[in-house]
C-alpha cells in the first residue's frame, strides 16, 4: 500500500481533483500522499483494498481518465480515492486553519439566555394557531 | 450456568430500562449482550480524522462496520441499510438523540386513515411514561409544542437552536407552519452527574462528554448497583423452552467462542426489530416449527423503518448550525393526514447542521461535489453556509417487508444471520415527494439561494420496527397489549418490534416509555406470571 509508484499516481489524481486555487494548497502540498495518506489508512483500514483495486485498474492512466474508468468500472473504488484524498485534504491542519475551521471543540451550553424566539414572540403566534395534531377522541384540528 | 427470575437479551434502550426497573423491583435479573461497554475515550469526536472515522468504523451498518460483535444482515433485497450498535446503550449510543413523541393519531390510523392497524393503547395510556422517562434519560425540551396535547415540563430547559435554526423559525412563522424547539435528550445543564452538553456536534458517533442518553450512562449503572448481572460478549443464538412450551433461557455464545446457557423464569427480548426477530425464528423447534412465538406467521413481518429524505439550503450568509447534531427544530405542519393529498399520513421534519469540511467537499447527504479548480469556493461556499431538513416519512406496515433467516449468511460464531426484505411503498413515495417540495419552500422562504435533495436515502434505517406486532388478537399479532408473546405466556418483547405502526417520529422515547410501562405491568402481576418452575 505504501508502494511509490501508488503514491505518484494518487498524487497526481489528488491535484486534478484539489489543485491549489483560490488561496488553498493543492493536495500534495498538504502530504495528501505522505504522512495524510498514512493518517487515513490507519483510521479508516477499510478505504486499503479499494485504493489498491483502483490502482490496479486505472494506475496506468492520467488523472481524468483514470477516474473516469474507475467510475465505470468500480464505482466502490473511485468513491474510496475520493474518501481518501479528500480525507487526507481536510484533516490537515493547514486546510483548516484556512478555513478558518476550528473542528469539534467544546462550546458550553448557556440555556439560560433568553432565546430570541421567545423575544420575538414567535411561538405564541404558534400557539395562537392551535393544534396541529388530531385528537382521535374528537378528531380536532385547526383548519 | 446462570439462573436468574429474568433474562433480557440485550443491553440498548429496552435493555437497559427493563433490567433497571426489574432489579430495583428486587428481581435477579441476567442481561446478556453480544457487544460490550462503550469506551468514551474511544470515541472519534476529539481527534483530527473525526469526520472520515464518522464514515468508516463509526457508521451505523453492521455489515460495512464488521466488528467482532457485530452480525452481518443480507439487505441485497432492501431499499434501505439497517442500522444499529451493538453494545451496552444499544443503538443510543450513535443515535441523534431527537426525543419526539409519537402523536396521538398515530395509535389510531386504522379508525382515522383506514391504514394499518389501532394500537391497543392510546397516547394518554403512554403519556405518563413518557413524562417519567423524559426524566430519566434527561431531556432537554420546552413545553407547550402544540403538534401534542397538553402534558408537563421537560426536566431541562431547550437546547439552544442557533442562528441558523432562528432563520427557519422566522420562515415558518411567516408562512404560518408550524415550528417548535426540538426536545433532545442531550443535557442542556448537569443532571443527575452528568455533564451538560459541550457541543462537540459529534452525536452520531458517540457523547464523549455523557451528555447525551443513553442507557449506559442513564440506567445500566443503577440497574448494576440493584444487583442486575450484565455479562457483555454475549451473543445470544436461541431461546430455549420445555415440554410445556414456555421458555426456559436462552443459549449464548461468549466473545471466545464458548457455548453456555442462561435459565430463567421469564426471558425479555430486546435486541432491535431485526435481532429479536431472527432470534425467535432461529429458536424454531418442533413444537414451534416457525420459529418461537409465531404462530400468526408474523414473527419477522410488517418491519418498519421510515423512509428518509433530505433537504439541504443554502445561503449566502454564515448559516450556525453548529453543536449538538441532533434536531434544531422540529416541524408537523405536514404530519397527519390531508384528504387533498394523493397520500395518507405525514411527515416529521427535524432541522439539522450539515457538518464540517470533509462532508461539505463529499457530501453524505443531499449535495454535491465539485472538483478541480472551483472545488475551493464549492466548499467555502457551503461549509457554515447551509442548513438540512430531515424528513422522517410515517412507513404503512406491509407484511411482504420482513426479516427472515438468510440460508447461508452466518454471523462469525455461526449462528444464521438475518436477511431483510423492504420496498419503499407508493404512499411512501408520494408522502416524501410532497414534503421535500414544502421542505424546498421552507428553505427558499429563508432565503436560500438554491437546496439539494436526497430522497430514500439506503443509509437511514436507523428506525427498525414493527416485526412483532403487539394487538389483541394472537391470529394477527405476536405480543399482547403488554409485550407478551400470545403463544409463550413467560416470553416478553420490550424493543420496538412490538409497534404497530411506525408513525412518523424517532421512535427511542416511544420504544423506552412502552418499555417502562410493559414491565412494570410485568412487576404488578408477578403472582400470576407462569413461570417454568
Amino acid at each position: 500500500m505504501t508502494d511509490d509508484k501508488l503514491r505518484v499516481w494518487l498524487g497526481a489524481v489528488a491535484d486534478d481533483l484539489i489543485p491549489a486555487a483560490d488561496g488553498m494548497p493543492a493536495a500534495t502540498e498538504v502530504g495528501v500522499t505522505g504522512s495524510q495518506l498514512d493518517l487515513v489508512l490507519a483510521v479508516r483500514p477499510d478505504l486499503a483494498r479499494a485504493l489498491n483495486r483502483a490502482w490496479v485498474l486505472a494506475g496506468e492512466h492520467l488523472p481524468g481518465p483514470a477516474l473516469r474508468l474507475l467510475a465505470d468500472l468500480d464505482p466502490r473504488a473511485h468513491q474510496a480515492v475520493l474518501e481518501i484524498v479528500a480525507g487526507a485534504y481536510y484533516t490537515s491542519d493547514l486546510v483548516k486553519r484556512l478555513l478558518g475551521y476550528t473542528g469539534q471543540q467544546p462550546v458550553p451550553v448557556r440555556p439560560e439566555d433568553y432565546p430570541a424566539y421567545l423575544a420575538e414572540d414567535l411561538l405564541d403566534r404558534v400557539v395562537d394557531r392551535g393544534p396541529v395534531h388530531r385528537d382521535p377522541d374528537s378528531l380536532s384540528r385547526r383548519q | 450456568m446462570e439462573h436468574a427470575d429474568v433474562l433480557v437479551v440485550g443491553a440498548g434502550a429496552s435493555g437497559g430500562v427493563v433490567t433497571g426497573a426489574l432489579a430495583e423491583a428486587g428481581f435477579d435479573v441476567v442481561c446478556l449482550e453480544q457487544g460490550h461497554w462503550p469506551d468514551r475515550t474511544d470515541f472519534p469526536a476529539l481527534r483530527p480524522t473525526y469526520e472520515l472515522e464518522a464514515r468508516g468504523g463509526w457508521g451505523g451498518n453492521p455489515t460495512l462496520r464488521g466488528r467482532p460483535e457485530d452480525y452481518p444482515v443480507n439487505e441485497t433485497g432492501s431499499d434501505i441499510a439497517t442500522l444499529m450498535y451493538n453494545g451496552v446503550g444499544g443503538s443510543m449510543v450513535l443515535y441523534a438523540a431527537d426525543w419526539p413523541r409519537l402523536l396521538p393519531s398515530d395509535f389510531r390510523t386504522r379508525t382515522l386513515d383506514a391504514v394499518g392497524d389501532d394500537w391497543p393503547l392510546t397516547y394518554r395510556d403512554l403519556q405518563p411514561f413518557y413524562e417519567r422517562t423524559d426524566r430519566a434519560f434527561g431531556v432537554s425540551g420546552l413545553a407547550g409544542d402544540t403538534s401534542l396535547p397538553p402534558g408537563g415540563e421537560f426536566p431541562l430547559p431547550p437546547l439552544p437552536i442557533g442562528d441558523g435554526a432562528l432563520r427557519m423559525a422566522r420562515a415558518h412563522d411567516r408562512l404560518k407552519w408550524h415550528w417548535w424547539p426540538a426536545p433532545n435528550a442531550v443535557l442542556s445543564r448537569p443532571y443527575q452527574g452528568r455533564n451538560a452538553c459541550a457541543h462537540y456536534g459529534s452525536c452520531m458517533q458517540g457523547c464523549p462528554e455523557g451528555a447525551k442518553a443513553s442507557t449506559d450512562v442513564t440506567h445500566w449503572p443503577n440497574a448494576i448497583k440493584a444487583g442486575a448481572r450484565l455479562l457483555t460478549g454475549a451473543r445470544v443464538a436461541r431461546i430455549l423452552t420445555d415440554s410445556l412450551g414456555l421458555a426456559i433461557g436462552a443459549e449464548y455464545v461468549d466473545a471466545e467462542g464458548k457455548w453456555d446457557i442462561v435459565k430463567a423464569d421469564v426471558v425479555i427480548m430486546a435486541a432491535n426489530s431485526v435481532g429479536t426477530a431472527r432470534i425467535l425464528l432461529n429458536s424454531a423447534s418442533p413444537r414451534f416449527p416457525n420459529g418461537l412465538a409465531n404462530s400468526s406467521g408474523l414473527v419477522g413481518r410488517r418491519l418498519m423503518v421510515h423512509p428518509f429524505a433530505n433537504v439541504t439550503g443554502y445561503f449566502d450568509e454564515p448559516v450556525d448550525a453548529g453543536g449538538h447534531v441532533g434536531a434544531k427544530i422540529v416541524s408537523y405542519e405536514f404530519y397527519e393526514t390531508d384528504p387533498d393529498r394523493d397520500f395518507v399520513r405525514g411527515a416529521k421534519w427535524s432541522l439539522a447542521p450539515t457538518g464540517g469540511p470533509l462532508n461539505a467537499a463529499l457530501p453524505s447527504r443531499a449535495g454535491n461535489s465539485v472538483w478541480g479548480k472551483e472545488h475551493h469556493a464549492h466548499v467555502r461556499h457551503h461549509l457554515g453556509h447551509s442548513l438540512s431538513w430531515c424528513i422522517f416519512g410515517e412507513d404503512l406496515p406491509d407484511e411482504d417487508n420482513r426479516v427472515q433467516i438468510d440460508d447461508s449468511l452466518t454471523d462469525s460464531s455461526g449462528i444464521p444471520a438475518p436477511k431483510v426484505t423492504y420496498r419503499v411503498g407508493e404512499n411512501s413515495r408520494r408522502l416524501l415527494d410532497f414534503n421535500i417540495e414544502r421542505a424546498e419552500h421552507s428553505f427558499a422562504e429563508a432565503g436560500a439561494h438554491r437546496t439539494a435533495v436526497e430522497s430514500l436515502m439506503r443509509f437511514s434505517g436507523w428506525h427498525l420496527l414493527g416485526t412483532a406486532r403487539m394487538g389483541e388478537d394472537p391470529s394477527t399479532s405476536v405480543v399482547d397489549g403488554w409485550g407478551r408473546a400470545h403463544d409463550v405466556p413467560n416470553l416478553y418483547i420490550a424493543d420496538g418490534s412490538v409497534f404497530v405502526t411506525s408513525g412518523a417520529v424517532n421512535p427511542t422515547s416511544t420504544i423506552v416509555s412502552l418499555a417502562l410501562r410493559n414491565v412494570e405491568h410485568l412487576i404488578e402481576n408477578r403472582r400470576e406470571q407462569r413461570t417454568p418452575r
